[in-house]
């Protein structure tokens, strides 16, 4: 008995400890009374998320599609412009010494303060904010990648070189397979940060969206609306993180990883 | 003669070292003047030189309040980044002093970590209203767990021989504690900070961003409201430099705490 209970405990410690977070919330706020405008209870958002509301008409569905469709595109963009620049780097040295250290310095700026100046060219909308949600997280993206491409043992190199490899052959299998570790702690990285994006497009530059949704719950004082919405955004960030570790076990069986998250 | 001579092998080296960041510098401003004066509108680019005298021109910059701004945004950095590392730090010390505290907290400051929580920014506003301290608190926010997260894990992260080593030879917790854990954790608890002073900069212009009367990030979005885009790319530059100094400031204490250890400064 006590074995299977330090079992549980081992293997489910974050659902255990957050489900007792859960409850220690939903008897706080209860037990002192605190009003439902500053802390609502666990209870009640999960209560505004799925039964319909008699003051308030949220339109879930609308506000997660787009939020959601946000993440999606601007996920799929990253990955696709993030990997390309960084092979396109790797691929000569020269291009390498020239643009790491650039990528390096910008990745180190707070680069979200772009964002009013992207909504300045773009205008509101679904574009601009998926424009943001790349901006943020393409610098991580090429970053890791990059350096997985060139964390080549230069001994296996010189090695295939001598048995005259083409420089696409090290590229196929070299560079690319030592990179794969690399670039799915890339994506891992981008798919909080592609969240991240797009709800802060949507607090500045939007009138759909589940950031619009907990601004506009803000101004009318919903406060059980925002922890809804948190709850929604919070579950997207950990699919879209969980995804990524599904897809990494697919293509890297040889790799035990352990899931940490 | 021999001092110019030793001066000139100087500033070679120098050049020979930095020539490449030089370059990186100057071409980024050639390259951004071109475009300018290429797109020749300056609601979608400002020149640099726009940009400059929007800060240096002193009826521009009286005009734009940078002062204010910038002293509003720097307190609630500076309150957040504080906060964060002392709270931080403190935690993690707490935490990692019993494995019960550290097996119910751990989990749970690794799954806060990983949600967005930008995204509570708002109710921020909700509980203490606009101004400096929901900033502030936003910042702490998303800057704190980095500090809390990395501090713990190079508190526990000791070699276990070690420890069995000196618990043979009767050292006490604190003993333990002060001369194995807490220099074994320095790099992991620097590597936090220098993570959390980005995010701090970052929380408090997301909070400025949404609601506030000051700061720089309220003069971005106030900015763009008008279509005026100089100031707005001086504040992301000012905003940079801010980050960038903060960053500085944290390795050269690191480099202080630790001289053993080449500071890794890479990022500048």
């Amino acid at each position: 008995m006590r074995r299977i209970a330090s079992l549980v405990w081992e293997r489910g410690r974050t659902p255990i400890t957050f489900l007792g977070f859960l409850v220690v919330w939903q008897l706080a706020v209860v037990g002192l009374r605190v009003e439902e405008f500053v802390l609502p209870t666990p209870l009640s958002a999960i209560a505004h998320l799925i039964l319909p509301q008699s003051d308030a008409d949220y339109h879930w569905i609308k506000h997660i599609a787009a939020t959601l469709s946000e993440v999606g595109l601007s996920f799929m963009v990253t990955v696709v412009v993030g990997i390309g620049i960084a092979v396109l780097v790797a691929w000569s040295s020269t291009a390498n010494k020239l643009f790491i250290p650039v990528f390096v310095f910008v990745n180190s700026l707070p680069i979200v303060a772009t964002a009013p100046i992207i909504l300045l060219w773009f205008g509101y909308g679904i574009f601009t904010n998926i424009f943001i949600a790349f901006i943020i997280s393409f610098f991580p993206m090429v970053i890791n990648t990059a350096t997985g491409l060139n964390a080549v043992e230069e001994d296996l190199l010189d090695l295939v070189r001598y048995h005259g490899a083409s420089k696409w052959q090290i590229f196929v299998k070299i560079r690319l397979p030592n990179s794969l570790n690399y670039i799915f702690s890339g994506l891992k990285i981008c798919s909080t940060l592609c969240v991240v994006g797009a709800i802060i497009g949507e607090f500045i530059a939007s009138e759909t969206g589940l950031g619009y949704l907990i601004v506009n719950s803000q101004f009318t004082v919903d406060t059980p609306a925002i922890f809804a919405c948190l709850i929604v955004i919070s579950i997207m960030g950990l699919s879209l993180f969980g995804l990524v570790s599904l897809v990494q076990k697919l293509v890297m069986p040889w790799e035990q990883r352990v899931f940490t998250g | 003669m021999r001092q110019l001579k030793t001066y000139m092998t100087r500033v070679r080296t120098f050049i020979a070292n930095h020539y490449l960041k030089v370059l990186q510098v100057v071409g980024f401003f050639i390259l951004w003047q071109i475009i300018a004066m290429l797109i020749d509108k300056v609601f979608i680019i400002p020149s640099p030189l726009a940009v400059f005298s929007a800060l240096f021109d002193p009826e521009l910059a009286a005009q734009y309040k940078w002062i204010e701004h910038i002293v509003t945004t720097l307190t609630e950095i500076a309150l957040g980044f504080a906060l964060s590392a002392g709270v931080g730090v403190l935690i993690a010390v707490t935490i990692s002093w019993s494995k019960l505290l550290r097996d119910i907290f751990m989990p749970l400051l690794v799954f806060f970590n990983s949600i967005p929580k930008i995204a509570m920014a708002p109710l921020f506003l909700i509980w203490f209203g606009y101004g400096i301290i929901p900033n502030a608190l936003i910042a702490i926010l998303i800057g704190f767990f980095p500090v809390v997260i990395n501090s713990a894990t190079g508190l526990n992260e000791v070699d276990e021989d070690l420890l069995d080593l000196v618990n043979y030879l009767h050292a006490t917790k604190l003993q333990v504690f002060t001369k194995i854990r807490l220099p074994n954790a320095l790099p992991y608890i620097f590597s936090g900070l220098k993570i959390s002073t980005t995010f701090c900069v970052v929380g408090a212009i997301i909070g400025e961003f949404i609601a506030a009367e000051r700061g720089l990030g309220y003069l971005l979005m106030d900015s763009q409201a008008l279509i005026d885009t100089p100031p707005m790319f001086a504040g992301l530059i000012v905003i940079s430099i801010l980050a960038l100094g903060l960053f500085g400031l944290i390795s050269v204490f690191e480099g202080i705490l630790m001289p053993w250890q080449k500071s890794s400064t890479a990022a500048i």
